[in-house]
């Protein structure tokens, strides 16, 4: 069990972050902190309207950082059910990525 | 085109080709209901509980493969609906669910039937949105049906004010053609790697078994499904939400596995060396104790949800993508590499599990003694079913014993005619399902298998059944206790019966239906059970309920022994184990 640090980029809209708080609880996972702004800078958030052709103009999205405390199997559970949630765009925990529509999992390729 | 709130939402499901709309109407639905009334496209069901919409919007999208639409009103009429769509969550439905909202500037004051159904309703939806402007809707019941209907499938709920529907204020209306949802992206197709690599194991395996579940049916693969097994000639299990995707009087399939499953079913998964699970989910009924599962296994998982693969079992392959696709993907590869096929590799797989069939598989000739000495079986009520309906029902279930009874001995040979609660178990479900695929396909056979708990839980559409003339024919397996609860009572309490009789406070069943216009026949004899069940089959305009007396004592078998047990560890009778 270590404390891991998770970024999500998601759609900002009414009831999207009661939707991943909602989830922790639901799926018996804890979250020791948590912090949400929207992004202003999308220069670090680059890659993701490139892979997902997409383009983020202001206001759209925002940014969550949430800490918790956890260990390698459950964190990529809460990876991929806070990924399955429609309004996020983006989640990453430093060590793998998802993006929407595009699955990467280094452990079972 | 200008519309109103109210005539857009309408006018946005006709659009979507809604046929049935189930619901019940209320004082936050109003507008709505008056918008249904002046239309001629759809057909509104009222149902006598929000329950009932919600079950025969499941049971109609579960045997067509399109969405059910529910229509509630705001307060109790959506906390009613919640039962419903959680049923239809857990098993991946196609549903929307429209629920009226008080009106915008009354939100967040206690107003009368008042309640924040989006909130309620969040773990247990896909999604949900609330409409805050007209101009709005049609882009929300476009994405809502795309959402609900594509992926894993589920329910999605339009929360949506009164006001928004008001009459009186007219905005553009355009129905869009299409929808791109930028963080909804599910997958289709499979990574071509990953069909090499299951390919390779399906040629280098000596003991392999399928194992297919409810999201091959989602993905409607079950020729996909049937082709695989043309090439490679591998045993199939099914879970309970599978049944009928993969024929089961095909000499290849083992039965159900899981909590209930036959022998042999459950003996081919812990002895296989490879698993091919596909739009299945581990469930806890499926795999027992999770480390003692098929302890010699590879594990290939085939699912469209990502969150699904190496939840519960460690997938050693995984394919994402629609089931359909990934089962053409490898049926494309594997008849281009058939002379590999070694068939004689799996004779001595073939020749075990025949001899586990033999030694422990289930009776299916109960049906056959007709003496009087003996109380009813529960099973042979539902092979009389089977033999009397040629086989060819929609069946529907509730839940408990009698569940589980028509899951081992009705044989489905085809996809979406097994219609149940088969993750959240819902009591109540049987009955308003069967009246949403009724009416689906009014001109074929559709049977309610439930027990007298069950069928109590939503007995109210009786009323329901009687008003749009739906001729269902429902056995009711009457064993005078809650059956399940009481065999774990017999098994893991010592016999200690907490709460599972109703003493003598039973309705006369056969009376009661009568009093709706129905038919009711009363079985209690052994010798009176093919004739009973005959009859009913040949009554075609009523709807006909059979009450049939079987054995209070008689147990569901075989049962997975839990807590602590593997998929080998099996109750074969009443005190007889492996």
């Amino acid at each position: 069990m270590i404390e891991r640090q998770l970024t999500l980029i998601m759609e900002n809209k009414p009831g999207a972050l009661a939707r991943v708080v909602g989830l922790f609880h639901q799926r018996g996972y804890n979250i020791d902190s948590l912090h949400v702004d929207p992004v202003e800078d999308f220069v670090p958030y680059k890659f993701i309207e490139d892979e997902l052709n997409i383009k983020f103009s202001k206001g759209e999205v925002s940014r969550l950082i949430i800490k918790t405390t956890v260990g390698d199997a459950l964190m990529r559970q809460i990876l991929r059910q806070i990924n399955k949630l429609i309004e996020v765009i983006a989640i990453s925990d430093n060590e793998s990525t998802y993006l929407k529509g595009i699955l990467r999992d280094e452990n079972l390729l | 085109m200008k519309l109103a709130g109210n005539d857009m939402l309408i006018q946005s499901l006709i659009n979507e080709g809604v046929e049935y709309i189930f619901g019940y109407p209320g004082g936050a639905a109003l507008h709505i209901y008056d918008s249904i009334f002046q239309q001629k496209e759809m057909q509104h069901i009222l149902v006598r509980h929000e329950q009932g919409a919600t079950h025969a919007a499941d049971g109609y999208a579960r045997a067509t493969g399109k969405p059910g639409v529910v229509m509630v009103t705001s307060g109790p009429g959506a906390t009613n609906a919640i039962t419903g769509i959680a049923t239809a969550f857990m098993d991946s439905i196609p549903m929307i669910v429209i629920s009226g909202q008080v009106q915008s500037h009354l939100i967040g004051t206690d107003a009368f039937q008042e309640t924040d159904m989006i909130g309620i309703s969040r773990p247990i939806v896909k999604h949900s949105f609330t409409v805050d402007h007209q101009s709005n809707i049609a882009q929300i019941v476009k994405e809502a049906f795309h959402i609900a209907t594509s992926g894993r499938q589920g329910p999605v709920v339009i929360d949506i004010p009164k006001d928004i529907t008001s009459p009186d204020n007219l905005f553009d209306f355009e129905y869009p053609k299409e929808v791109n949802i930028r963080s909804y992206n599910p997958p289709l197709d499979p990574d071509p790697l990953q069909i090499e690599r299951v390919v390779e194991a399906i040629l280098n395996a000596n003991q392999p078994v399928i194992y297919a579940g409810g999201g091959t049916i989602s993905s409607n693969a079950s020729e996909e499904l049937k082709e695989l097994n043309s090439y490679i000639n591998v045993p199939v299990t099914n879970t309970l939400m599978g049944l009928g995707v993969y024929p089961a009087t095909d000499e290849k399939f083992l039965g159900m596995l899981g909590m209930h499953g036959t022998f042999q079913a459950n003996m081919a998964m812990h002895n296989a060396d490879l698993i091919l699970a596909i739009g299945a989910r581990f469930d806890d009924r499926i795999t027992n104790t999770p480390e003692k599962f098929a302890p010699n296994a590879q594990i290939v998982h085939f699912d469209v949800d990502h969150s699904s693969v190496s939840k519960i079992i460690e997938a050693d392959i995984a394919v994402f993508g629609q089931v359909k696709n990934s089962l053409t993907a490898i049926n494309s590869l594997i008849k281009k590499r058939s002379a590999e096929i070694d068939s004689t590799k799996i004779q001595k797989w073939h020749a075990q599990i025949a001899e586990w069939k033999n030694s422990h598989g289930l009776n299916h000739d109960l049906y056959k003694d007709t003496s009087d000495d003996k109380p009813i079986l529960p099973q042979a009520v539902v092979q009389h079913i089977y033999q009397a309906s040629k086989g060819d029902a929609f069946v529907t279930s509730d839940v408990g014993q009698h569940q589980m009874f028509a899951a081992q001995y009705y044989h489905f040979d085809e996809p979406r005619k097994w219609i149940n609660s088969g993750g959240l178990g819902t009591m109540g479900f049987g009955l308003p399902s069967a009246m949403g695929v009724k009416l689906a396909y009014p001109n074929e056979e559709v049977v309610c298998i439930t027990g007298e708990g069950s069928i109590q839980m939503c007995i109210q559409e009786l009323s329901t059944c009687s008003q749009y003339k739906l001729p269902i024919k429902i056995f009711n397996i009457n064993n005078l206790s809650l059956g399940m609860v009481k065999q774990w009572q017999d098994m893991n309490y010592d016999g200690r019966h907490s709460s599972i009789s109703y003493e003598d406070s039973l309705p006369d069943f056969k009376s009661l239906v009568e009093s709706y216009g129905h038919v009711g026949i009363k079985i209690t004899k052994n010798s009176e059970l093919k004739n009973g069940i005959e009859k009913a089959f040949s009554i075609k305009d009523k709807l006909v309920f059979v009450d049939i007396f079987v054995d209070p004592n008689e147990h569901v078998y075989p049962m997975l022994v839990a807590p602590n047990g593997s998929l080998k560890d099996m109750w074969l009778s009443k005190g007889n184990k492996t």
